[in-house]
Parts: structure tokens; sequence; C-alpha cells
């Protein structure tokens, strides 16, 4: 079953990838019909330049050893150690992968190449590949790319913000050390450096150590901004579920607390199974009655504890979360907590 | 002593393969195995930078040039001895496939691709 054009195309938006930051072509990995059970099959040996250029020109190499001693390899004219070496990463063999450069200089409309490992007769699998290629020849249809311009600001930020999260994990820095001219070397040729130095300062404090810049990341807002992508792709989410993908969802390290999400999500622990939704202050009204009219048709009584983060900036000189309370709303008790509803009906 | 031939079909006859290496370990979703099933899309970058989307997850990684090249070497054995005045040749020989001067690294971890966040309750 070969994946088509279309099918790659749709994989890249879910994806929420830039079609026009790729290029065209797209190899679609495969494991061969001998994957895994004739692996243990395959050698992997690493060359000194003039061993390679030995092998390249058609010699042959010799391994010899007596059973109690150290193996060598041996070329034409010199003897080398052989030493055995072991990795805790996946090796995957790529036949018939180009590289982003060997794409570039080569003038195809080629756009989607199908490589699958085998351990049956390679050579004729590769030669059989290339025809595929011409059988699949397709244009990327130029207004398709205009499509996937839209990128929201938020989303946006989440993606340089993942960008740096990534780097921290594979550089091994602590949060709180993250170094700007690494990030803005290693991280350039992806985003402008002026958006990625934005990003450290949204979420991070600067400072300057022995004249280098380095960032402190929050933990708290990165969590943060974790919730609300994963919220706002949903109406309401299960609490428990919520909670797990979360924490899955931040770098490695960071803690995730309800407490973080304050202005940001709610909670309903009277519903079965408890929820939780996106609620933004910044969404709600301005004015302070309209405010209360919001927040009460949205749920009738509010704790003081869920209502503060919603109503704390409308708090001034003097005006306290006390006094709006008392001003706007009418309190009882419920279950031995106080709560409080609208002093009037809402429609 | 033991001697095991490692020979190659020169330039002509040799493929250029490339090298991938993720952290972690890919498994088969359902039971029946790798085999046969798709790993995932490969997209370079405008910049070159390798994107990989496996499953649910997307990962960036960096195009190595390979300062020392490996060779792909297939074992083939037929059990046989054959001696000579330099020693005994075992069975056993392997044959040079494919040279990998390239290799793909992924060394961060996957991001998750959020989309079918469950609507209902």
């Amino acid at each position: 079953m070969r994946r088509t054009r279309e099918e790659v195309d749709a994989t890249l938006q879910i994806a929420k990838l830039n079609a026009a930051e790729l290029l065209p072509a797209v190899h679609c990995l495969g494991f061969g019909p001998g994957a895994g059970a004739a692996a243990g099959d395959f050698c992997l040996l690493e060359l000194e330049p003039s061993l390679c250029q030995q092998l390249e020109a058609g010699h042959s190499l010799v391994i010899r050893g007596d059973k109690d001693e150290q193996a060598v390899l041996c070329s034409k004219d010199k003897t080398y150690d052989l030493k055995i070496a072991d990795t805790s990463n996946m090796l995957l063999f790529i036949p018939g992968c180009k590289t982003p450069d060997q794409l570039k200089t080569e003038e195809t409309h080629c756009n989607i190449i199908h490589t699958e490992y085998t351990t049956e007769d390679l050579l004729d699998q590769i030669q059989a590949s290339e025809e595929e290629i011409m059988a699949q020849l397709q244009v990327l249809n130029a207004c398709e790319i205009e499509g996937y311009w839209r990128i929201l600001d938020f989303d946006y930020e989440m993606k340089l913000l993942n960008h740096i999260t990534q780097l921290v994990d594979s550089e091994s820095w602590s949060f709180g050390k993250v170094p700007l001219n690494t990030c803005l070397q290693e991280l350039g040729p992806l985003e402008p450096e002026e958006m990625i130095e934005h990003c450290l300062k949204c979420y991070g404090k600067r400072y300057v150590e022995e004249g280098e810049v380095y960032f402190e990341l929050s933990a708290d807002k990165i969590c943060r901004a974790t919730a609300q992508m994963l919220l706002q792709n949903a109406v309401k989410f299960n609490l428990a579920e919520f909670e797990e993908v979360w924490q899955q969802s931040v770098p490695e390290g960071m803690i995730t607390t309800l407490d973080q999400l304050k202005g940001l999500a709610l909670v309903d622990r009277q519903s079965r199974p408890e929820i939780i939704f996106l609620l933004k202050v910044d969404d709600l009204p301005e004015d302070n009655q309209e405010r209360f009219n919001s927040l009460f048709s949205l749920r009738e009584k509010w704790t003081e504890e869920d209502i503060a983060p919603y109503i704390q900036d409308l708090c001034g000189e003097k005006q306290t979360i006390g006094t709006l309370l008392t001003k706007y709303s009418r309190s009882s008790i419920q279950n031995g907590v106080k709560v409080y509803n609208s002093r009037r009906p809402i429609s | 002593m033991v001697q095991i031939i490692i020979s190659s079909a020169g330039a002509g006859g040799l493929a250029e393969w490339v090298l991938m290496e993720l952290q972690g370990e890919i498994e088969a979703r359902y039971s029946t195995g790798l085999a046969g099933n798709l790993l995932g899309d490969l997209h370079y970058t405008t910049e070159g930078i390798p994107v990989l989307i496996v499953g649910h997850h997307i990962l960036y990684g960096k195009i190595i040039h390979l300062e020392k090249p490996f060779a792909v070497l297939v074992k083939h054995t037929s059990g046989e001895q054959d001696c000579d005045e330099l020693g005994c040749k075992t069975g056993t020989q392997y044959l040079v496939t494919a040279l990998i001067k390239n290799k793909i690294l992924f060394k961060t971890r996957p991001k998750p691709i959020i989309t079918n966040v469950p609507k209902k309750v």
C-alpha cells in the first residue's frame, strides 16, 4: 500500500508543518519484508577514508586472527586493529535515500520517494524503486502551498518554544541556564533570530554571567502555554486524561500543577467525570457587571478560590477581591463551603 | 589462524545508503511485526534540516557527513572450510553491499502531534 502525495500533504497539515518551508521531495519510509528477523545478518564496518577507497576500487579486505587473539583487519598493505562497538540507539538503513544536497542538485520533478529496506537482492530493489519514482511524477500545485500559510500567532510561539525546549533537551542544558548564542546558532537555520530571542524573553528571565547572555526558563510559563495549546483544541477535556497528556507534553523535568492554570482554565469538580476547559480571563468582558454576568452564566455558584483569578484584574486601589464580591454577588454556604452567586437571575 | 574475507564489488556495484539513527525504539502497533509496514515520512526543510513524522510524533534532526564512512556487510555462510598455507578460511564471508557516507541523527525527544483531542467527556 503505497502512500500517495495527498496522504503525505494531509499529514503535513495535521502536523502543522508549512510545506513552503520544506523541499518538495518526501521519502516515505517503510520496513522491508525481512525487517527485524534478518537484522543480525548485517554488520556495519567503520572505515578510515583510505580503506573506503580500497573497497570502492573493488579490493577485498580480510579479517584474521587466532581464536585466542585479538582480530585484525588487513588490506593489501596495512593492518588495522578491529574493535566491536555498540550503541543503544536504533540504526536504520535507508537504501535510495537522498540527502538535501543531492535533492537540490538533482533536476528532478519527483516529490515522493518510496524507500524500503530489504534483505533480498538489494541492488535490484534499488533499481526497482527508481522505476516507481518515475511512475509517480507529480508536480506540487502552487495554490496548495498557499493554503498552509495560515499560522496563528500562538501556534507560531509554541513552535518556537518547542524548538528551544528540544534544543535544551538534546544539549542537556539546565532550564535555568540556556545560552542565547548557542540557541541562535543552532536554531537560526530554522527561524529568524529575533523571533528566537523574543521567545526566550517571553518564557524566561535574561541574565549575564561571565560576559555571556543566558535565560532562566520559567517552568510555570512553559507548562501553562503547553496547557493552552492542548485545551484550545477541544471544548472540554476529561480532567484525568488532560493531566496525563499535559505532563507528557511538557519538557522532561518540569512538573505540571493545576495552580499554573489560574485565569486560563477552569476545572469542574461537580461533573462526572471531572472536566477541565479553557477559560481565558482575557476573553471575558472588561466591564465589572458584565464580567460577573458572564462568569455566573458559565457557572451558577463559585468558590472564592475559583473566581479570584477571573476578577483579579478588575481590582484597583479601592477595590479588592472581597469588595468586588460583596458588590456584585451574593454569598451562601454550600456543603460547608462559602460560595458566591449572582445577585439577580441571569437570563 | 582464522580468515574471513570481506569482498567488494567495487564502486560500480556499491550502492550508497543513508543511515538513520534514532534514540529509543520503534515498536510495531500490531503483533504482526515491523516487516512490510510504513515507518513515516522524511522531509527536509529548505535549510536541509531533516524532519521525520512517525505516527503521532515529529522529530527534528541533523544530517551528518561521516568522516569515517561505514561499509554495510552482509554475511554469507557456506559451512565449508578451505585451508591453504595462509590458514583456514571459514565458510563465512562478508559481502560489502553498500557504503554509508551520511547519517541522519535524531536525538531530541519526539514532540507529540495533538490532533484528535477527545471532545467527548
